[in-house]
């Protein structure tokens, strides 16, 4: 199995690569094939994934969410998977390539730096903790996706005002499309946050005997949740709109990676695996 | 292939002159039933504001091109007409421009589709006057057939290429459906009623109109089916509308900058677009700083306008070369219309069938009724070819007209299937 998992671990960079490649392609050149390609390749890229991950999970005896690297390898996947599930839905075109290149950068990192750890704390085999960090990591991917297409906003809304009708003009969907993208993705990523969050404050303390609420994951979990609470209540109220709200959802996100690095690098925590 | 065609367009002609010689519908008919017979025996009349153009199979060998434009000009009485101004093409050339003009690469506006539809209009008015024939018919479906491919193959009708509709173009990049958006167009001249009707075909929600000259906004509302704001208060519910088109001929500005700060603060900073295509303008360019007020005037729309037509032009090799592969088509079907060989085909095409099924059954038979199997087989295939083969040959000696004759063979190649068959032999 080992030689398996490692082979797909390395071959995973590559396929997100030449989806990367077929999406980027259809966005310069657009054409039904070309596009049909690239889903194609984005499904098959998903499913090798899905494969690796079971395939880690049952040969290492727990889910791969034991350390950041791990971490980053189903972020990378649910990056990918929520934008597939978004383009089948919305039938979106022109966005892709700034999606998929956010997932080749964390399982790029994944896969140079991922270890096969067999041994881990029991704690890390529980079921809450799989929850707990099964939706944070999907509430991430929500407000990846939310940033990247608030960046994509802030391009195509440039451009508009300047009367640059290049690339970025032609291809990518409407200012109003990108916003709504921009905005639901939050929503569903601050639910899901929310999510973790409330199992992380029950669960916790229970699980960890040096568990602090002056944790700085904790801290720094808090503040990207009140930032995207406080975004989403002034945009359904109709105070904030357009830039202000993509703004705010990309300073989230920043905070959001920050945040994962600090306590997983810098501060020594309980939040820290690694 | 006989086909003759004189063209007047705006690659030869000044517009005043395309002007004169332009034909109303009512006129087309009425220059169909002049010439037909006379001059032609079947052919086509197309006349737009950029072209008219006549093709047609010659109705005897005295009646040439020149001939045709002579009517022409006697018929428009202008016979003082610079001759210059015509173009005269002849056989495959002829057939070739057709096929261009359908498909919209010898167009003023490269790939526009108006000329597509007018090439249809124009041969529906061939068929109601019972001026298309056999030849012609084919002709003329095979033109439709390289307009339409170049239409859906190509990139050659792909986007804005007049100031209005791009500008309809760049609103869809900013605001999303449509149907929910409402807009206002202030000027019912030329401009802003083309303008108009983009956003209705695009299915704007809302649309109201405002004029200096009331009536004229109440016509135009009417029919499109929107409704009219007086001009004289129409800045009071400008907040109401998420689109402003502008194209009056005001010669000072109607919309100032503290008008759209006004109504940003109405709305709420709810995305406004405005859209300035007078000249001069009438909507101050300072809007353009305004957070969430997308203002564009003419200068900035013709760059699309001129990317758009750029992309076009690289499309034209391809279509070319759809005309080339229907071009081929139809000679080759037109080619095969010959006499000899299709006598020769059709015998060649009986025989393969009767040695098919000799070969088939003839361990059915004693060897020594082997022959004359095969010699009864050949006498009954001689017997049915004997008439159809001397009907061919009249075809020759009678000298029937050329549209006649080509029906008449292709009828007897279709009837016995004889092209699809050497279709499938060259697959």
């Amino acid at each position: 199995m080992y030689p398996f998992i490692d082979f797909l671990n390395n071959f995973l960079p590559f396929l997100y690569i030449i989806t990367f490649g077929a999406y980027s392609f259809d966005f310069i050149k657009t054409g039904k094939r070309r596009f049909e390609f690239a889903r194609l390749s984005l499904f098959t890229t998903l499913l090798l994934h899905l494969i690796y991950l079971f395939s880690r999970t049952a040969e290492f005896n727990h889910p791969p969410i034991t350390n950041v690297f791990e971490i980053f390898t189903i972020l990378a996947f649910s990056v990918c998977f929520s934008y597939f599930i978004l383009e089948l839905v919305t039938d979106i075109r022109g966005t892709g390539p700034f999606i998929i290149i956010i997932s080749i950068i964390f399982q790029v990192i994944s896969t140079l730096f991922i270890e096969d750890l067999a041994e881990v704390k029991e704690v890390l085999r529980s079921n809450l903790l799989g929850s707990h960090v099964f939706t944070a990591l999907l509430g991430y991917s929500g407000i990846t996706i939310s940033a990247v297409y608030g960046f994509l906003y802030l391009i195509l809304y440039k451009d508009i005002k300047l009367s640059r009708f290049g690339l970025v003009f032609n291809k990518l969907p409407s200012l109003e499309v990108l916003e709504k993208l921009s905005f639901y993705s939050a929503i569903i990523g601050f639910v899901l946050l929310t999510i973790a969050m409330t199992i992380g404050v029950i669960w916790l303390p229970k699980a960890f005997p040096d568990f602090s609420y002056s944790d700085p994951k904790l801290i720094s979990s808090a503040l990207v949740w009140i930032l995207y609470g406080l975004g989403i209540i002034s945009k359904v109220l109709g105070k904030w709109r357009g830039k202000k709200v993509v703004v705010l959802s990309i300073v989230g996100f920043i905070l959001a990676l920050m945040s994962t690095m600090l306590s997983n690098f810098v501060a020594q925590s309980f939040h820290s695996f690694y | 292939m006989n086909l003759i065609s004189v063209c007047i367009n705006h690659h030869t002609a000044p517009v005043d002159a395309r002007e004169s010689l332009f034909l109303q519908e009512e006129e087309i008919r009425n220059f169909i039933g002049e010439i037909k017979g006379r001059f032609l025996a079947e052919g086509l009349v197309i006349s737009t504001c950029n072209r008219t153009e006549i093709y047609g199979l010659p109705s005897n060998h005295n009646i040439n091109s020149q001939s045709i434009q002579n009517f022409l000009l006697q018929y428009k009485d202008r016979q003082t007409f610079n001759g210059e101004y015509f173009q005269h093409f002849f056989s495959r050339p002829a057939i070739e421009h057709l096929f261009s003009v359908a498909a919209g690469i010898d167009s003023l506006l490269i790939g526009d589709n108006q000329i597509f539809k007018q090439v249809k209009e124009s041969i529906e008015i061939s068929e109601e006057t019972h001026f298309t024939g056999f030849l012609t018919r084919r002709i003329f479906d095979a033109a439709i057939k390289a307009g339409k491919r170049a239409i859906s193959e190509t990139e050659i009708s792909e986007g804005a290429v007049t100031v209005s509709y791009a500008a309809v173009q760049l609103i869809e990049k900013i605001l999303s459906a449509l149907g929910k958006k409402s807009a206002l167009v202030i000027g019912a001249g030329e401009t802003g009623e083309i303008a108009a009707k983009h956003l209705v075909e695009r299915g704007i929600g809302k649309l109201a109109i405002t004029n200096r000259t009331n009536e004229r906004a109440e016509r135009l509302a009417q029919k499109l089916n929107g409704r009219v704001i007086p001009f004289t208060n129409f800045k009071d519910s400008l907040h109401e509308y998420d689109v402003v088109i502008s194209a009056t001929s005001a010669d000072n500005l109607i919309i100032t900058r503290k008008d759209i700060e006004t109504v940003m603060r109405k709305r709420n900073n709810a995305s406004l677009v405005l859209m300035d295509i007078a000249v001069p303008r009438d909507i101050d360019p300072a809007t353009s700083g305004l957070d969430y007020v997308f203002y564009h005037d003419i200068d900035s729309l013709n760059i699309i306008v001129e990317q758009n037509l750029e992309k076009r032009k690289k499309e034209i090799p391809k279509v070319k070369a759809i005309i080339e592969e229907e071009i081929n088509n139809f000679l080759n079907w037109y080619n095969s219309l010959e006499v000899a060989p299709t006598i020769k085909t059709l015998r060649d095409h009986f025989e393969a069938i009767r040695h098919e099924e000799v070969e088939k059954n003839v361990n059915k038979f004693s060897k020594e009724d082997r022959e004359k199997l095969d010699i009864v087989t050949k006498r009954i295939i001689n017997k049915i070819l004997h008439y159809p083969t001397v009907e061919l040959k009249k075809n020759n000696e009678i000298n029937p007209s050329p549209d006649e004759s080509a029906m008449r063979i292709s009828i007897i190649r279709e009837l016995f299937g004889i092209d699809k068959n050497e279709k499938e032999e060259r697959k």
